[in-house]
């Protein structure tokens, strides 16, 4: 009998440390990522023009305004992370003064704005005034209104 | 043989006295993962289908007027330029159902693609003789407050395509 074998079985064990760490990791990871996800994109099917010349966001501090999609064209609100406005005139004065405060906190600040390609104009352009009458409200900075129009790009 | 007999009988003693040893030890603490593990395995499939990524996303960028500059700080000389006005109609609700049209004296585009060619061969630039606009001039898309956003973005797009700069929308009809 050899002296190894009267030690009893050898038992193998794997360490599952490193793999709870790294499953972990990413459990972090889609719990954030899907938060953000969240908060900045409504459902919607967004434009997809033939040829088109847009670009990459950037990474620059921004905003998102989601033209919330209605049936036939009409709109349910417009989400500014996670509030939602109505599509009345008051809605459309918090928008407006919501967006004046973040103007006032960053005059830089690139403002998103996602619609539904079906969703009639006059709903899309009443957000895009609004930015623009945030900005004039803003005194303190020469703030020059960007909205950056979100479309979907062909694969 | 007997030998051997002898050896082994005292081999288990031995041994018997070994085990005895251990078994007045403390127990050991282990913690079973088995379950945290399934749960976290669960967890993580659960994210990994329910997250979306928005890869295809993209921007146009679009300056808003500023508020006027006062009347003095304005060149006494400058010409007003007429902008271009290009007006988008909705008559159905698939993408191709869209009428386009320039204000103007100019041949009436069909699609926004002969509206991209049209504002290509019109721009001002080293690569065209004849041309009408400069890369800068004002082109407002027009549109009815109906309109399907996508046939007032695809006008939109026509313009940046040909490498305008200064496009404006206007408030509904």
């Amino acid at each position: 009998m050899s002296h190894v074998y009267s030690r009893g079985m050898s038992e193998i064990r794997a360490n599952l440390t490193p793999m709870i760490d790294v499953t972990f990791l990413l459990i972090v990871f889609f719990v954030l990522v899907s938060q953000i996800v969240d908060v900045e994109h409504v459902e919607m099917n967004l434009p997809k023009p033939n040829d088109p010349a847009s670009e990459k966001p950037s990474e620059d501090q921004r905003v998102v305004i989601n033209v919330m999609p209605g049936p036939l064209g009409e709109v349910n609100g417009y989400k500014l992370g996670t509030r939602v406005y109505s599509a009345d005139e008051a809605g459309m004065a918090g928008l407006t003064a919501r967006l004046a405060q973040l103007y006032e906190a960053n005059p830089t600040l690139d403002v998103n704005l996602r619609a539904d390609r079906a969703t009639h104009y006059k709903w899309v352009q009443a957000a895009i005034q609004a930015v623009g009458e945030a900005a004039g409200r803003v005194t303190a900075h020469d703030v020059q209104p960007r909205v950056n129009l979100a479309v979907e790009r062909q694969q | 043989m007997s030998f051997d007999v002898a050896h082994t009988d005292e081999q288990m003693i031995e041994h018997r006295g070994a085990r005895q040893r251990r078994s007045n030890r403390p127990a050991r603490l282990g913690l079973n993962l088995t379950a945290m593990i399934d749960v976290v395995f669960l967890l993580l499939i659960y994210f990994l289908v329910a997250t979306k990524f928005k890869l295809g996303e993209e921007i146009y960028r679009m300056d808003l007027p500023q508020r006027q500059p006062a009347q003095a700080e304005r060149d006494p000389f400058q010409l007003d330029r007429e902008p271009l006005r290009v007006e988008v109609t909705s008559i159905g609700i698939r993408p191709d159902d869209y009428a386009v049209r320039i204000d103007g004296p100019y041949p009436q585009p069909a699609t926004f693609d002969d509206l991209f060619d049209f504002l290509t061969q019109r721009q001002i630039n080293e690569a065209a003789i004849g041309g009408l606009f400069e890369p800068d001039h004002p082109i407002i898309i027009v549109a009815s407050g109906t309109t399907r956003w996508e046939h007032v973005l695809a006008g939109f797009n026509a313009a940046a395509r040909a490498r305008y700069t200064n496009i404006m929308f206007a408030r509904p009809r």
